[in-house]
Protein backbone atom coordinates (compact mmCIF):
# COMPACT_ATOMS: atom_id res chain seq x y z
CA UNK A 1 0.00 0.00 0.00
CA UNK A 2 0.92 3.48 -0.37
CA UNK A 3 0.70 6.82 1.92
CA UNK A 4 0.66 10.01 -0.28
CA UNK A 5 2.62 12.93 1.81
CA UNK A 6 3.43 16.56 1.39
CA UNK A 7 6.95 16.90 0.29
CA UNK A 8 7.92 19.04 3.34
CA UNK A 9 6.00 15.98 6.01
CA UNK A 10 8.86 14.08 4.37
CA UNK A 11 11.63 15.31 6.36
CA UNK A 12 12.94 12.39 8.37
CA UNK A 13 11.44 9.73 6.04
CA UNK A 14 12.99 7.38 3.84
CA UNK A 15 13.02 7.17 -0.02
CA UNK A 16 10.07 4.39 -1.25
CA UNK A 17 11.98 4.52 -4.71
CA UNK A 18 14.75 5.86 -6.76
CA UNK A 19 13.86 9.47 -8.22
CA UNK A 20 15.12 9.90 -11.45
CA UNK A 21 16.75 13.48 -12.71
CA UNK A 22 17.17 13.51 -16.32
CA UNK A 23 19.44 17.18 -17.65
CA UNK A 24 19.09 17.21 -21.27
CA UNK A 25 22.17 16.21 -23.04
CA UNK A 26 23.80 15.51 -19.73
CA UNK A 27 22.76 13.26 -17.38
CA UNK A 28 20.17 10.88 -16.73
CA UNK A 29 19.67 8.98 -13.55
CA UNK A 30 18.81 8.66 -9.94
CA UNK A 31 19.23 12.06 -8.14
CA UNK A 32 18.34 10.27 -4.82
CA UNK A 33 18.32 5.94 -4.56
CA UNK A 34 15.80 4.30 -2.77
CA UNK A 35 16.27 4.43 0.82
CA UNK A 36 17.55 8.01 1.28
CA UNK A 37 16.26 9.53 4.36
CA UNK A 38 14.95 12.77 3.63
CA UNK A 39 16.61 15.87 4.99
CA UNK A 40 15.84 19.44 5.12
CA UNK A 41 18.45 19.91 1.92
CA UNK A 42 16.49 17.67 -0.24
CA UNK A 43 13.58 19.47 0.10
CA UNK A 44 14.45 22.24 -2.70
CA UNK A 45 15.99 20.11 -5.16
CA UNK A 46 13.33 17.37 -4.56
CA UNK A 47 10.71 20.31 -5.48
CA UNK A 48 12.74 21.63 -8.72
CA UNK A 49 12.18 17.77 -9.71
CA UNK A 50 8.27 18.38 -9.83
CA UNK A 51 8.07 16.61 -6.30
CA UNK A 52 5.51 18.34 -4.42
CA UNK A 53 4.85 14.60 -2.73
CA UNK A 54 6.18 11.16 -1.77
CA UNK A 55 5.22 7.84 -1.01
CA UNK A 56 5.24 5.91 1.93
CA UNK A 57 5.25 1.99 1.02
CA UNK A 58 3.32 -0.30 3.86
CA UNK A 59 3.46 -3.70 1.89
CA UNK A 60 0.53 -5.62 2.54
CA UNK A 61 1.29 -9.65 2.69
CA UNK A 62 0.57 -10.20 -0.64
CA UNK A 63 2.21 -7.12 -2.13
CA UNK A 64 5.61 -6.59 -3.80
CA UNK A 65 8.19 -3.68 -4.16
CA UNK A 66 8.89 -2.85 -7.59
CA UNK A 67 12.93 -3.58 -7.02
CA UNK A 68 11.64 -6.71 -5.58
CA UNK A 69 9.46 -7.86 -8.19
CA UNK A 70 12.55 -6.93 -10.90
CA UNK A 71 15.16 -9.84 -9.28
CA UNK A 72 11.95 -12.15 -9.69
CA UNK A 73 11.23 -11.58 -13.06
CA UNK A 74 15.00 -11.65 -13.93
CA UNK A 75 15.45 -14.91 -12.29
CA UNK A 76 12.92 -16.26 -14.73
CA UNK A 77 13.87 -14.79 -17.51
CA UNK A 78 17.84 -15.19 -17.60
CA UNK A 79 18.60 -18.80 -19.15
CA UNK A 80 21.79 -20.34 -19.65
CA UNK A 81 24.55 -18.24 -20.42
CA UNK A 82 22.86 -14.85 -19.22
CA UNK A 83 24.30 -12.97 -16.47
CA UNK A 84 22.60 -10.17 -14.55
CA UNK A 85 23.16 -8.46 -10.82
CA UNK A 86 20.71 -8.07 -8.53
CA UNK A 87 21.09 -4.66 -8.33
CA UNK A 88 17.90 -2.73 -9.68
CA UNK A 89 18.18 0.64 -10.56
CA UNK A 90 15.02 2.84 -10.60
CA UNK A 91 12.67 -0.02 -10.88
CA UNK A 92 14.89 -2.44 -13.65
CA UNK A 93 17.65 -5.34 -14.38
CA UNK A 94 19.84 -5.03 -16.90
CA UNK A 95 20.40 -9.03 -18.34
CA UNK A 96 23.75 -9.30 -20.48
CA UNK A 97 25.43 -12.15 -22.55
CA UNK A 98 27.46 -14.11 -20.05
CA UNK A 99 29.64 -15.21 -23.24
CA UNK A 100 30.02 -15.28 -26.85
CA UNK A 101 27.45 -16.96 -28.51
CA UNK A 102 24.01 -16.66 -30.42
CA UNK A 103 21.44 -15.12 -28.35
CA UNK A 104 18.23 -17.09 -28.43
CA UNK A 105 14.77 -15.60 -27.62
CA UNK A 106 11.47 -17.37 -26.90
CA UNK A 107 9.67 -15.28 -28.71
CA UNK A 108 6.18 -16.21 -27.91
CA UNK A 109 6.55 -16.76 -24.41
CA UNK A 110 7.95 -12.82 -24.38
CA UNK A 111 4.81 -11.82 -26.29
CA UNK A 112 2.86 -14.02 -23.51
CA UNK A 113 5.31 -12.32 -20.69
CA UNK A 114 4.84 -8.83 -22.21
CA UNK A 115 0.76 -9.36 -22.38
CA UNK A 116 0.77 -8.95 -17.95
CA UNK A 117 0.36 -5.78 -17.48
CA UNK A 118 2.23 -4.97 -14.51
CA UNK A 119 5.63 -6.02 -16.26
CA UNK A 120 7.89 -5.48 -18.99
CA UNK A 121 10.86 -7.05 -21.26
CA UNK A 122 12.39 -5.81 -23.82
CA UNK A 123 15.12 -7.59 -25.52
CA UNK A 124 17.39 -7.61 -28.75
CA UNK A 125 16.34 -10.04 -32.03
CA UNK A 126 16.15 -13.57 -31.36
CA UNK A 127 19.49 -15.20 -33.17
CA UNK A 128 21.51 -12.08 -32.38
CA UNK A 129 25.24 -12.95 -32.44
CA UNK A 130 26.24 -11.60 -29.16
CA UNK A 131 29.26 -11.06 -27.21
CA UNK A 132 30.26 -11.32 -24.04
CA UNK A 133 29.00 -8.76 -21.72
CA UNK A 134 26.90 -7.28 -24.38
CA UNK A 135 23.71 -5.98 -23.04
CA UNK A 136 21.04 -8.26 -24.49
CA UNK A 137 17.57 -7.38 -22.33
CA UNK A 138 16.24 -5.30 -19.57
CA UNK A 139 12.95 -6.37 -17.50
CA UNK A 140 11.02 -4.09 -14.89
CA UNK A 141 8.23 -4.34 -13.38
CA UNK A 142 5.99 -0.96 -13.67
CA UNK A 143 3.71 0.15 -10.47
CA UNK A 144 6.10 0.98 -7.50
CA UNK A 145 3.97 -1.60 -5.79
CA UNK A 146 1.77 -4.30 -6.51
CA UNK A 147 0.27 -7.49 -5.88
CA UNK A 148 2.72 -10.22 -5.81
CA UNK A 149 0.83 -13.08 -7.75
CA UNK A 150 1.16 -11.35 -11.83
CA UNK A 151 4.79 -11.17 -10.91
CA UNK A 152 4.69 -14.45 -10.06
CA UNK A 153 2.87 -15.79 -12.82
CA UNK A 154 4.95 -13.34 -15.21
CA UNK A 155 8.44 -15.18 -14.18
CA UNK A 156 6.39 -18.94 -14.72
CA UNK A 157 5.68 -17.92 -17.84
CA UNK A 158 9.64 -16.52 -18.40
CA UNK A 159 10.86 -19.57 -17.02
CA UNK A 160 9.35 -22.18 -18.99
CA UNK A 161 11.48 -23.86 -21.34
CA UNK A 162 14.51 -22.92 -18.76
CA UNK A 163 13.97 -19.21 -19.63
CA UNK A 164 13.39 -16.87 -21.88
CA UNK A 165 16.32 -15.90 -23.27
CA UNK A 166 19.76 -17.55 -23.40
CA UNK A 167 23.00 -17.28 -24.94
CA UNK A 168 24.46 -20.59 -26.78
CA UNK A 169 28.02 -21.25 -27.83
CA UNK A 170 29.22 -21.49 -30.81
CA UNK A 171 31.53 -24.89 -30.60
CA UNK A 172 34.71 -24.65 -32.64
CA UNK A 173 34.29 -27.24 -35.23
CA UNK A 174 35.77 -28.91 -38.32
CA UNK A 175 34.16 -27.97 -41.53
CA UNK A 176 34.56 -29.85 -44.91
CA UNK A 177 34.21 -27.40 -48.24
CA UNK A 178 33.12 -28.81 -51.36
CA UNK A 179 33.51 -26.72 -54.38
CA UNK A 180 31.66 -28.37 -57.59
CA UNK A 181 32.00 -26.84 -60.89
CA UNK A 182 33.44 -28.62 -64.22
CA UNK A 183 34.94 -24.85 -64.45
CA UNK A 184 36.83 -24.74 -61.23
CA UNK A 185 37.83 -28.20 -61.57
CA UNK A 186 39.47 -28.10 -64.76
CA UNK A 187 40.82 -24.82 -63.72
CA UNK A 188 39.62 -22.48 -66.38
CA UNK A 189 38.72 -19.66 -63.66
CA UNK A 190 40.30 -19.49 -60.46
CA UNK A 191 37.79 -20.72 -57.13
CA UNK A 192 36.40 -17.32 -55.36
CA UNK A 193 34.18 -19.81 -53.15
CA UNK A 194 36.67 -21.12 -50.58
CA UNK A 195 38.22 -18.02 -49.05
CA UNK A 196 34.97 -16.63 -48.99
CA UNK A 197 33.72 -19.29 -46.83
CA UNK A 198 36.62 -19.85 -44.53
CA UNK A 199 36.33 -16.37 -43.68
CA UNK A 200 32.62 -16.75 -42.14
CA UNK A 201 33.71 -20.24 -40.82
CA UNK A 202 36.95 -18.37 -38.57
CA UNK A 203 34.64 -15.69 -37.76
CA UNK A 204 32.72 -17.89 -36.05
CA UNK A 205 35.16 -19.45 -34.42
CA UNK A 206 35.14 -22.97 -36.17
CA UNK A 207 38.05 -24.12 -39.07
CA UNK A 208 37.88 -25.38 -42.33
CA UNK A 209 39.52 -29.10 -41.89
CA UNK A 210 39.29 -29.77 -45.82
CA UNK A 211 38.89 -28.15 -49.29
CA UNK A 212 37.76 -30.74 -52.06
CA UNK A 213 37.22 -29.93 -55.70
CA UNK A 214 34.73 -31.91 -57.60
CA UNK A 215 32.92 -31.32 -61.39
CA UNK A 216 29.69 -31.13 -62.33
CA UNK A 217 29.42 -35.13 -61.60
CA UNK A 218 27.42 -37.15 -58.84
CA UNK A 219 29.95 -39.80 -58.34
CA UNK A 220 32.48 -37.51 -57.55
CA UNK A 221 30.81 -35.35 -55.46
CA UNK A 222 29.32 -37.51 -53.22
CA UNK A 223 32.74 -39.23 -52.58
CA UNK A 224 33.74 -35.81 -51.46
CA UNK A 225 31.04 -35.32 -49.14
CA UNK A 226 31.64 -38.68 -47.75
CA UNK A 227 35.40 -38.53 -47.33
CA UNK A 228 34.73 -35.05 -45.64
CA UNK A 229 32.08 -37.53 -42.90
CA UNK A 230 34.76 -40.09 -42.77
CA UNK A 231 37.51 -37.27 -41.53
CA UNK A 232 35.20 -36.59 -38.74
CA UNK A 233 33.95 -32.82 -40.38
CA UNK A 234 30.97 -32.04 -38.06
CA UNK A 235 29.41 -29.65 -41.21
CA UNK A 236 29.84 -29.58 -45.13
CA UNK A 237 29.19 -26.92 -47.15
CA UNK A 238 29.00 -27.64 -50.67
CA UNK A 239 29.43 -24.60 -53.59
CA UNK A 240 27.85 -24.23 -57.05
CA UNK A 241 25.45 -26.99 -59.12
CA UNK A 242 22.32 -25.27 -57.06
CA UNK A 243 20.49 -24.20 -60.06
CA UNK A 244 17.95 -25.65 -62.13
CA UNK A 245 20.51 -26.37 -65.61
CA UNK A 246 21.25 -29.78 -66.07
CA UNK A 247 24.71 -29.67 -65.53
CA UNK A 248 23.46 -28.70 -61.61
CA UNK A 249 23.36 -32.05 -60.19
CA UNK A 250 25.21 -30.84 -56.86
CA UNK A 251 21.81 -31.81 -54.70
CA UNK A 252 21.48 -35.07 -56.46
CA UNK A 253 24.57 -36.27 -55.13
CA UNK A 254 24.03 -34.82 -51.71
CA UNK A 255 20.78 -37.39 -52.05
CA UNK A 256 23.05 -40.04 -53.15
CA UNK A 257 25.70 -39.35 -50.38
CA UNK A 258 22.70 -40.56 -47.47
CA UNK A 259 20.98 -37.36 -46.87
CA UNK A 260 17.40 -38.26 -45.67
CA UNK A 261 15.88 -34.86 -44.96
CA UNK A 262 16.59 -32.53 -47.81
CA UNK A 263 14.93 -29.18 -48.10
CA UNK A 264 15.67 -27.10 -51.51
CA UNK A 265 14.52 -23.91 -50.76
CA UNK A 266 14.57 -21.02 -48.38
CA UNK A 267 12.17 -17.80 -48.23
CA UNK A 268 15.73 -15.71 -48.15
CA UNK A 269 16.48 -13.79 -51.08
CA UNK A 270 19.65 -14.15 -51.62
CA UNK A 271 19.40 -17.58 -51.15
CA UNK A 272 16.21 -18.87 -52.44
CA UNK A 273 18.24 -21.65 -53.90
CA UNK A 274 19.86 -22.53 -50.49
CA UNK A 275 19.85 -26.03 -49.81
CA UNK A 276 19.73 -27.98 -46.05
CA UNK A 277 20.02 -31.28 -45.77
CA UNK A 278 21.48 -34.28 -42.56
CA UNK A 279 23.48 -37.25 -43.11
CA UNK A 280 22.57 -38.48 -39.64
CA UNK A 281 23.66 -35.76 -37.25
CA UNK A 282 26.26 -34.09 -40.04
CA UNK A 283 24.45 -30.62 -41.78
CA UNK A 284 25.08 -30.32 -45.31
CA UNK A 285 24.55 -26.93 -46.67
CA UNK A 286 24.28 -26.05 -50.66
CA UNK A 287 25.41 -22.52 -51.00
CA UNK A 288 24.08 -21.47 -54.29
CA UNK A 289 26.07 -18.86 -56.38
CA UNK A 290 25.00 -15.85 -54.94
CA UNK A 291 26.90 -16.65 -51.95
CA UNK A 292 29.98 -15.52 -54.59
CA UNK A 293 28.46 -11.99 -55.42
CA UNK A 294 26.68 -10.71 -51.60
CA UNK A 295 28.45 -10.00 -48.62
CA UNK A 296 25.53 -11.50 -46.45
CA UNK A 297 23.06 -14.37 -47.93
CA UNK A 298 20.99 -16.89 -46.28
CA UNK A 299 24.32 -18.80 -45.30
CA UNK A 300 24.68 -15.79 -43.06
CA UNK A 301 21.45 -16.19 -41.16
CA UNK A 302 21.38 -20.26 -40.94
CA UNK A 303 25.30 -20.60 -40.41
CA UNK A 304 25.22 -19.72 -36.45
CA UNK A 305 22.34 -21.26 -35.90
CA UNK A 306 23.35 -24.49 -37.19
CA UNK A 307 26.83 -24.23 -35.28
CA UNK A 308 24.60 -23.14 -31.95
CA UNK A 309 23.12 -27.01 -32.58
CA UNK A 310 20.09 -25.54 -34.36
CA UNK A 311 18.16 -28.43 -36.45
CA UNK A 312 17.30 -26.30 -39.57
CA UNK A 313 14.03 -27.91 -41.01
CA UNK A 314 11.72 -26.71 -43.37
CA UNK A 315 9.36 -24.91 -40.65
CA UNK A 316 12.45 -22.72 -39.59
CA UNK A 317 13.82 -21.64 -43.90
CA UNK A 318 10.00 -20.69 -44.18
CA UNK A 319 9.70 -18.12 -41.27
CA UNK A 320 12.58 -16.64 -42.51
CA UNK A 321 10.45 -15.03 -45.35
CA UNK A 322 9.55 -12.25 -43.38
CA UNK A 323 12.25 -9.98 -42.94
CA UNK A 324 14.34 -12.18 -45.44
CA UNK A 325 14.72 -9.66 -48.05
CA UNK A 326 18.04 -8.00 -48.32
CA UNK A 327 17.85 -4.47 -49.53
CA UNK A 328 21.67 -4.67 -51.33
CA UNK A 329 22.40 -1.42 -50.08
CA UNK A 330 25.47 0.38 -51.37
CA UNK A 331 26.94 0.28 -47.94
CA UNK A 332 25.71 -2.77 -46.02
CA UNK A 333 25.75 -2.31 -42.53
CA UNK A 334 24.63 -6.00 -41.64
CA UNK A 335 24.00 -7.26 -38.96
CA UNK A 336 22.36 -3.78 -37.66
CA UNK A 337 19.73 -3.78 -40.60
CA UNK A 338 16.41 -5.27 -40.57
CA UNK A 339 17.77 -8.36 -42.96
CA UNK A 340 16.93 -11.64 -41.23
CA UNK A 341 15.34 -9.89 -37.96
CA UNK A 342 12.87 -12.27 -36.88
CA UNK B 1 -6.97 -38.56 -14.78
CA UNK B 2 -7.08 -39.57 -18.74
CA UNK B 3 -4.84 -38.34 -21.29
CA UNK B 4 -5.59 -34.74 -22.61
CA UNK B 5 -6.27 -36.13 -25.88
CA UNK B 6 -8.56 -38.75 -24.50
CA UNK B 7 -10.44 -36.36 -22.78
CA UNK B 8 -10.65 -33.49 -25.90
CA UNK B 9 -12.01 -36.82 -28.00
CA UNK B 10 -14.68 -37.27 -25.71
CA UNK B 11 -15.49 -33.77 -25.06
CA UNK B 12 -15.72 -33.01 -28.78
CA UNK B 13 -17.74 -36.05 -29.17
CA UNK B 14 -20.25 -35.12 -26.56
CA UNK B 15 -20.51 -31.82 -27.52
CA UNK B 16 -20.86 -31.87 -31.56
CA UNK B 17 -17.90 -30.24 -32.98
CA UNK B 18 -14.24 -30.12 -32.06
CA UNK B 19 -13.17 -26.56 -31.56
CA UNK B 20 -10.95 -24.34 -29.69
CA UNK B 21 -13.01 -23.51 -26.97
CA UNK B 22 -13.31 -27.35 -26.40
CA UNK B 23 -9.54 -27.30 -25.77
CA UNK B 24 -9.86 -24.38 -23.73
CA UNK B 25 -12.83 -26.04 -21.22
CA UNK B 26 -10.81 -29.34 -21.18
CA UNK B 27 -7.51 -27.79 -20.08
CA UNK B 28 -9.85 -25.47 -17.83
CA UNK B 29 -11.26 -28.30 -16.08
CA UNK B 30 -8.12 -30.66 -16.00
CA UNK B 31 -6.00 -27.83 -14.06
CA UNK B 32 -8.85 -27.29 -11.65
CA UNK B 33 -9.11 -30.63 -10.63
CA UNK B 34 -5.49 -31.07 -10.43
CA UNK B 35 -5.88 -27.84 -8.00
CA UNK B 36 -8.45 -29.24 -5.78
CA UNK B 37 -6.19 -32.58 -5.65
CA UNK B 38 -8.77 -35.09 -7.38
CA UNK B 39 -7.35 -36.85 -10.19
CA UNK B 40 -10.24 -38.78 -11.20
CA UNK B 41 -13.32 -36.45 -10.83
CA UNK B 42 -16.35 -38.82 -12.33
CA UNK B 43 -14.92 -41.80 -10.46
CA UNK B 44 -17.98 -42.61 -7.70
CA UNK B 45 -15.41 -42.49 -5.29
CA UNK B 46 -14.68 -38.92 -6.03
CA UNK B 47 -17.62 -37.47 -7.98
CA UNK B 48 -19.69 -36.83 -4.71
CA UNK B 49 -16.48 -34.55 -3.92
CA UNK B 50 -16.87 -31.82 -6.16
CA UNK B 51 -19.42 -28.77 -7.19
CA UNK B 52 -18.17 -26.93 -10.11
CA UNK B 53 -19.73 -23.36 -10.99
CA UNK B 54 -19.35 -22.41 -14.93
CA UNK B 55 -19.46 -18.92 -15.67
CA UNK B 56 -20.69 -19.23 -19.43
CA UNK B 57 -22.91 -20.83 -21.41
CA UNK B 58 -20.43 -21.59 -24.33
CA UNK B 59 -18.72 -24.36 -26.06
CA UNK B 60 -16.22 -24.14 -22.70
CA UNK B 61 -19.20 -25.29 -20.51
CA UNK B 62 -19.82 -28.58 -21.70
CA UNK B 63 -15.86 -29.47 -21.96
CA UNK B 64 -15.75 -28.70 -18.24
CA UNK B 65 -18.57 -30.84 -17.56
CA UNK B 66 -17.70 -33.78 -19.71
CA UNK B 67 -14.19 -34.13 -17.94
CA UNK B 68 -15.56 -33.35 -14.65
CA UNK B 69 -18.85 -35.47 -14.67
CA UNK B 70 -20.80 -33.27 -12.65
CA UNK B 71 -24.35 -32.39 -13.74
CA UNK B 72 -27.17 -29.67 -13.98
CA UNK B 73 -29.33 -32.18 -12.77
CA UNK B 74 -26.92 -33.81 -10.06
CA UNK B 75 -26.60 -30.28 -8.92
CA UNK B 76 -23.39 -30.60 -9.11
CA UNK B 77 -22.63 -28.33 -11.87
CA UNK B 78 -24.04 -24.56 -11.38
CA UNK B 79 -24.47 -22.08 -13.98
CA UNK B 80 -23.66 -18.68 -12.98
CA UNK B 81 -24.80 -16.63 -16.46
CA UNK B 82 -21.83 -13.70 -15.67
CA UNK B 83 -20.48 -13.93 -19.26
CA UNK B 84 -17.31 -15.09 -18.23
CA UNK B 85 -14.83 -17.35 -19.75
CA UNK B 86 -14.30 -19.03 -16.33
CA UNK B 87 -15.14 -22.06 -14.35
CA UNK B 88 -14.88 -22.40 -9.46
CA UNK B 89 -13.97 -25.57 -8.83
CA UNK B 90 -15.07 -27.11 -5.48
CA UNK B 91 -13.67 -30.13 -3.44
CA UNK B 92 -16.59 -30.46 -0.68
CA UNK B 93 -14.29 -32.68 1.56
CA UNK B 94 -11.65 -30.18 2.14
CA UNK B 95 -13.94 -26.88 1.30
CA UNK B 96 -10.51 -25.48 -1.24
CA UNK B 97 -12.40 -23.89 -3.87
CA UNK B 98 -10.58 -22.18 -7.09
CA UNK B 99 -11.35 -20.32 -9.83
CA UNK B 100 -9.86 -20.77 -13.31
CA UNK B 101 -10.06 -17.79 -15.46
CA UNK B 102 -9.18 -18.12 -19.64
CA UNK B 103 -7.08 -14.99 -19.74
CA UNK B 104 -7.75 -12.62 -22.93
CA UNK B 105 -4.60 -12.02 -23.88
CA UNK B 106 -4.23 -16.20 -25.40
CA UNK B 107 -6.10 -15.13 -27.91
CA UNK B 108 -3.77 -12.69 -29.22
CA UNK B 109 -1.37 -14.47 -28.21
CA UNK B 110 -1.78 -17.67 -30.88
CA UNK B 111 -0.29 -16.00 -33.65
CA UNK B 112 3.00 -15.77 -31.31
CA UNK B 113 2.42 -19.42 -30.73
CA UNK B 114 0.96 -20.82 -33.86
CA UNK B 115 3.33 -18.36 -36.57
CA UNK B 116 3.46 -21.26 -39.37
CA UNK B 117 -0.57 -21.88 -39.83
CA UNK B 118 -2.49 -18.83 -41.49
CA UNK B 119 -6.32 -20.11 -40.68
CA UNK B 120 -7.19 -18.27 -37.65
CA UNK B 121 -9.28 -21.01 -36.16
CA UNK B 122 -7.07 -23.89 -37.23
CA UNK B 123 -4.10 -21.04 -35.58
CA UNK B 124 -6.20 -20.55 -32.38
CA UNK B 125 -6.46 -24.30 -31.71
CA UNK B 126 -3.01 -25.48 -32.44
CA UNK B 127 -1.81 -22.37 -29.89
CA UNK B 128 -4.22 -23.05 -26.87
CA UNK B 129 -2.77 -26.97 -27.01
CA UNK B 130 0.83 -24.94 -26.99
CA UNK B 131 0.91 -22.65 -24.69
CA UNK B 132 1.40 -24.04 -21.16
CA UNK B 133 -1.09 -23.23 -17.89
CA UNK B 134 0.03 -20.20 -17.00
CA UNK B 135 -0.47 -17.79 -20.60
CA UNK B 136 -4.01 -19.64 -21.05
CA UNK B 137 -5.62 -19.03 -17.24
CA UNK B 138 -5.04 -17.02 -14.42
CA UNK B 139 -6.05 -18.74 -10.51
CA UNK B 140 -7.73 -17.69 -8.25
CA UNK B 141 -8.32 -19.13 -4.93
CA UNK B 142 -11.89 -18.44 -3.61
CA UNK B 143 -14.33 -18.83 -0.90
CA UNK B 144 -17.57 -20.39 -1.81
CA UNK B 145 -20.64 -20.04 0.75
CA UNK B 146 -23.10 -22.82 -0.20
CA UNK B 147 -26.04 -22.86 1.91
CA UNK B 148 -27.61 -26.74 2.47
CA UNK B 149 -30.21 -25.65 -0.52
CA UNK B 150 -27.30 -25.45 -2.70
CA UNK B 151 -26.47 -29.41 -2.21
CA UNK B 152 -26.53 -32.18 -4.14
CA UNK B 153 -29.24 -34.34 -3.51
CA UNK B 154 -33.18 -34.87 -2.56
CA UNK B 155 -34.95 -31.37 -1.85
CA UNK B 156 -35.17 -30.61 1.75
CA UNK B 157 -37.28 -27.59 1.42
CA UNK B 158 -39.96 -26.93 0.02
CA UNK B 159 -42.77 -23.56 -0.10
CA UNK B 160 -45.96 -22.88 -1.48
CA UNK B 161 -46.50 -19.80 -3.80
CA UNK B 162 -48.65 -17.52 -1.93
CA UNK B 163 -49.89 -16.07 -4.82
CA UNK B 164 -50.34 -18.99 -7.62
CA UNK B 165 -49.81 -22.20 -5.30
CA UNK B 166 -46.74 -23.48 -6.91
CA UNK B 167 -44.33 -25.83 -4.82
CA UNK B 168 -41.36 -24.26 -5.23
CA UNK B 169 -37.77 -26.06 -4.12
CA UNK B 170 -35.19 -25.48 -2.59
CA UNK B 171 -35.04 -21.93 -1.19
CA UNK B 172 -35.70 -20.37 -4.79
CA UNK B 173 -38.42 -18.27 -3.43
CA UNK B 174 -39.15 -14.76 -2.74
CA UNK B 175 -40.26 -13.03 -0.11
CA UNK B 176 -42.15 -10.17 -0.39
CA UNK B 177 -44.09 -8.40 2.56
CA UNK B 178 -43.49 -11.26 4.35
CA UNK B 179 -44.59 -14.12 2.42
CA UNK B 180 -43.32 -16.39 -0.59
CA UNK B 181 -43.65 -15.71 -3.85
CA UNK B 182 -42.71 -17.74 -6.86
CA UNK B 183 -40.59 -16.02 -9.44
CA UNK B 184 -42.61 -15.94 -12.67
CA UNK B 185 -45.04 -14.00 -9.90
CA UNK B 186 -42.71 -11.48 -9.65
CA UNK B 187 -40.79 -9.17 -12.10
CA UNK B 188 -37.39 -11.09 -11.65
CA UNK B 189 -39.17 -13.93 -14.48
CA UNK B 190 -37.23 -14.73 -18.24
CA UNK B 191 -40.62 -14.57 -19.70
CA UNK B 192 -43.92 -12.42 -19.41
CA UNK B 193 -47.74 -12.88 -20.69
CA UNK B 194 -48.10 -16.13 -19.88
CA UNK B 195 -51.34 -17.99 -20.94
CA UNK B 196 -52.01 -21.30 -20.46
CA UNK B 197 -53.74 -23.30 -23.58
CA UNK B 198 -54.60 -26.55 -24.64
CA UNK B 199 -52.80 -28.45 -27.55
CA UNK B 200 -53.47 -30.97 -30.21
CA UNK B 201 -53.04 -34.79 -28.91
CA UNK B 202 -53.23 -33.37 -25.69
CA UNK B 203 -54.34 -37.40 -24.41
CA UNK B 204 -50.37 -38.85 -25.65
CA UNK B 205 -48.67 -40.80 -23.88
CA UNK B 206 -45.95 -43.53 -24.12
CA UNK B 207 -48.34 -46.30 -22.71
CA UNK B 208 -51.33 -45.41 -25.00
CA UNK B 209 -49.20 -45.35 -28.19
CA UNK B 210 -47.72 -48.66 -27.01
CA UNK B 211 -51.12 -49.88 -26.34
CA UNK B 212 -52.39 -48.30 -29.83
CA UNK B 213 -49.29 -49.75 -31.67
CA UNK B 214 -50.48 -53.63 -30.12
CA UNK B 215 -53.95 -53.05 -31.51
Amino acid sequence: MLKRIKIEEAVGTKLAHDITEIRPGEFKGPAFQMGHEVCNADICHLQKLGKNHLYLVDLEDDEIHENQAASVLATGLAGQGIVWENKPEEGKIKLYAGLDGLLTVDTASLAAFNMIEEVMCATLHNQTLVAKGQLVAATRAIPLVMKEAPIRRAAGIASQNNGILAVRPLPRIDVGLVITGNEIYHGLIQDKFAPILTEKIDALGSKVAGVAFAPDNVDQICAAIEQHIAAGCQLILTTGGMSVDPDDVTRHAIKKAGADMIYYKAAVLPGAMFLTAYIGDVPILGVPACGLYHRVTVLDLVLPRILAGERITRKQLALMGHGGLCQDCPDCTYPHCPFGKV
Amino acid sequence: MQSFETLLQGSSKAHGHLCPGQVVGVRMAMLGCRLIGLDDPSSPSQIKKLIVYVEMDRCAADAVAHVTGVKLGRRSLKFMDYGIMAATFVNLETDQAFRVLSTEESRDLAEAYVPEIGDPVQRQFMAYKRMPDSVLFRVQQVRVAMSDCDMPGPSNYKTVCSQCGQIVRDGREIIQNGLPVCRPCTEECYFSQAEEIVWDEMNWSPARERLCTQL
